[in-house]
């Protein structure tokens, strides 16, 4: 479990510089992290089916209920970046550990509520540890100084020391996050195993679905011009190149 | 004496614009991360480490643009402190005065592009994959992990990339015509564009998932009542979810986490 903690922390370190730092190629989106921490977490041979549907699933539904229109400075500072990372990568460490106690059934979706459950809230404890990581006022009148000096190298050394601190509070966070929920999951779950049917964790599972397609509607259609118009055209050629499509298979 | 500006410096100052936020602070925002992007191109036109200090500590000041377009500004200042080191009788004030009115539009105009179209329609784009791909059949590997988040990437990166990469070298050639610089980017006709792709793929979405997920409405017996309860979670979710986001507006992570708590009550009650 160590080497996976290693390479989950390195990614979350990723997905934070692509957050924070001002990369943003959208690494730090919830279905990339978490297809990533599912391909960089192995839980074993016996569990590769759920190795590669769960992760895509929490980061399906935490794409949906994550995807926020509005501008990053009207946002609340949750790290959204890790989010899938750390849900997906506490979900596949706790399957196998925990599959006595919680049979995996319909589908893996009480894995991927579970998933998704520890990457919100990982979200919201992440930002409050990426606060860590903001910048003294002293740190700009030290770039101040150095640049009047003409110390333009040790600037440049300034400056890529945040980045390296940006990488190390991300990887901070998703190593001692996965940790934290992982902990969490074997210690209470197994205590509440009875009440975790597979029919309650459909319900839940469609529950943030719900929630989700009111993401997905308040980010595309709600306050844009002519969307309704748009969302109903692509919903009708979807319905019509869908029917066409089944009439011609065999 | 300056050194002509080569196509180098051009690529090492686009590099570095993609570390422009992090030291991001209230207090100058970006100007950090601007010092840093333009010094590539300063250590050309000012050799000497007095002038090159002096015209660091000029762009460490306020900078606030959208992160994809800040290559522009930095191309377009690069060209106002040549023609300084060259003679030229350009002030503080005048550098500073350019950034502003070309960081200021590019914002407005980067901003609804990048932030709230595009990425939310990359991550849809993402979703939809995952309902377009085939499931694998048994001894194929689940291709899906690989392409939905390639989907991602591909989507917002085939728009913002071509900025990112151009962006200082266009810059510095056209800095001296802001506006026309402004009008060739076509940031608005892009957000309209992408505006209507974002619906048009939602309504696509709302279909595809309809049609994949039917909770076993299609195969549950009873009447219409029943069915219908099978889908109550489904609503209820989504009722949470509008309520949500009329009440606390860019806070997706509690709106989702009151979706949770609503889903348990419900599924204690099932």
């Amino acid at each position: 479990m160590v080497a996976e903690l290693i390479r989950v922390s390195l990614l979350g370190g990723i997905v934070a510089v692509d957050r924070g730092a001002g990369w943003s190629l959208m690494l730090s989106q919830p279905l990339v992290g978490a297809c990533l921490a599912g391909a960089l977490v192995n839980p074993g041979p016996e569990w590769e089916l759920w190795a590669l549907r769960v992760p895509l699933m929490v980061g399906a539904i935490l794409q949906l209920l994550l995807t926020d229109p509005a501008l990053p400075a009207a946002q609340r500072p949750r790290d959204t970046a890790t989010a899938g990372v750390v849900g997906s990568a506490v979900a596949l460490l706790g399957l196998p550990r925990l599959h006595p106690a919680l049979a995996v059934s319909g589908g893996g979706i009480l894995w991927v509520v579970i998933g998704v459950a520890a990457g919100l809230l990982s979200a919201v404890a992440g930002g409050w540890f990426a606060r860590l990581n903001r910048m003294a006022p002293a740190a700009v009148a030290r770039a101040d100084a150095l640049a009047l000096s003409g110390a333009v190298d040790r600037f440049e050394r300034l400056y890529w020391g945040s980045v390296v601190r940006t990488f190390l509070v991300g990887a901070a966070w998703a190593w001692g996050g996965t940790i934290l929920f992982l902990w969490a999951a074997l210690t209470y779950l197994p205590k509440i195993a009875s009440a975790l049917t597979a029919r309650r964790a459909g319900v839940l599972f469609a529950t943030l679905l719900g929630a989700g397609v009111v993401a997905a509607l308040n980010a595309h259609v709600t306050g844009r011009r002519r969307a309704v118009r748009w969302a109903l055209l692509g919903a009708f050629v979807t319905v019509f190149v869908v029917r066409g499509l089944a009439s011609a298979g065999p | 004496m300056s050194g002509a500006l080569r196509r180098g410096d051009f690529a090492r100052a686009a590099a570095r614009c993609f570390h422009i936020q992090a030291l991001l602070n209230p207090e100058r925002m970006q100007g950090l991360g601007f010092g840093f992007a333009i010094l590539p191109l300063l250590r050309r036109i000012y050799p000497e480490s007095g002038p090159r200090g002096a015209a660091l500590r000029r762009h460490l000041a306020y900078f606030a643009t959208h992160p994809v377009l800040a290559g522009f500004v930095v191309g377009t200042a690069a060209r106002l402190e040549e023609r300084r080191a060259a003679g030229e009788p350009i002030s503080d004030e005048s550098i500073d005065a350019t950034k502003r009115a070309l960081a200021s539009p590019l914002a407005a105009l980067g901003d609804p592009l990048f932030w709230v179209t595009l990425r939310p329609l990359a991550g849809l784009i993402g979703v939809l994959s995952l309902l377009l791909i085939p499931p694998p059949t048994a001894g194929t590997p689940d291709l899906r992990v690989l392409l939905c988040p390639l989907a991602v990437l591909l989507t917002y990166n085939a728009v913002a990339l071509p900025y990112r990469l151009s962006g200082v070298a266009r810059g510095y050639a056209d800095g001296d015509r802001p506006a026309a610089l402004l009008n060739s980017l076509q940031l608005s006709e892009r957000n309209t564009l992408f505006e209507r792709a974002g619906a048009f793929a939602f309504g696509a979405f709302l279909v595809l998932a309809g049609s994949k997920l039917d909770f076993g409405v299609s195969s549950a017996g009873g009447g219409a009542v029943q069915r219908a309860l099978l889908l109550a979670p489904l609503v209820l979710g989504g009722v949470v979810g509008a309520a949500g986001f009329r009440a606390w507006p860019g806070r997706p992570v509690e709106v989702a986490l009151a979706a949770l708590a609503a889903g348990g009550v419900m599924a204690a009650w099932v």
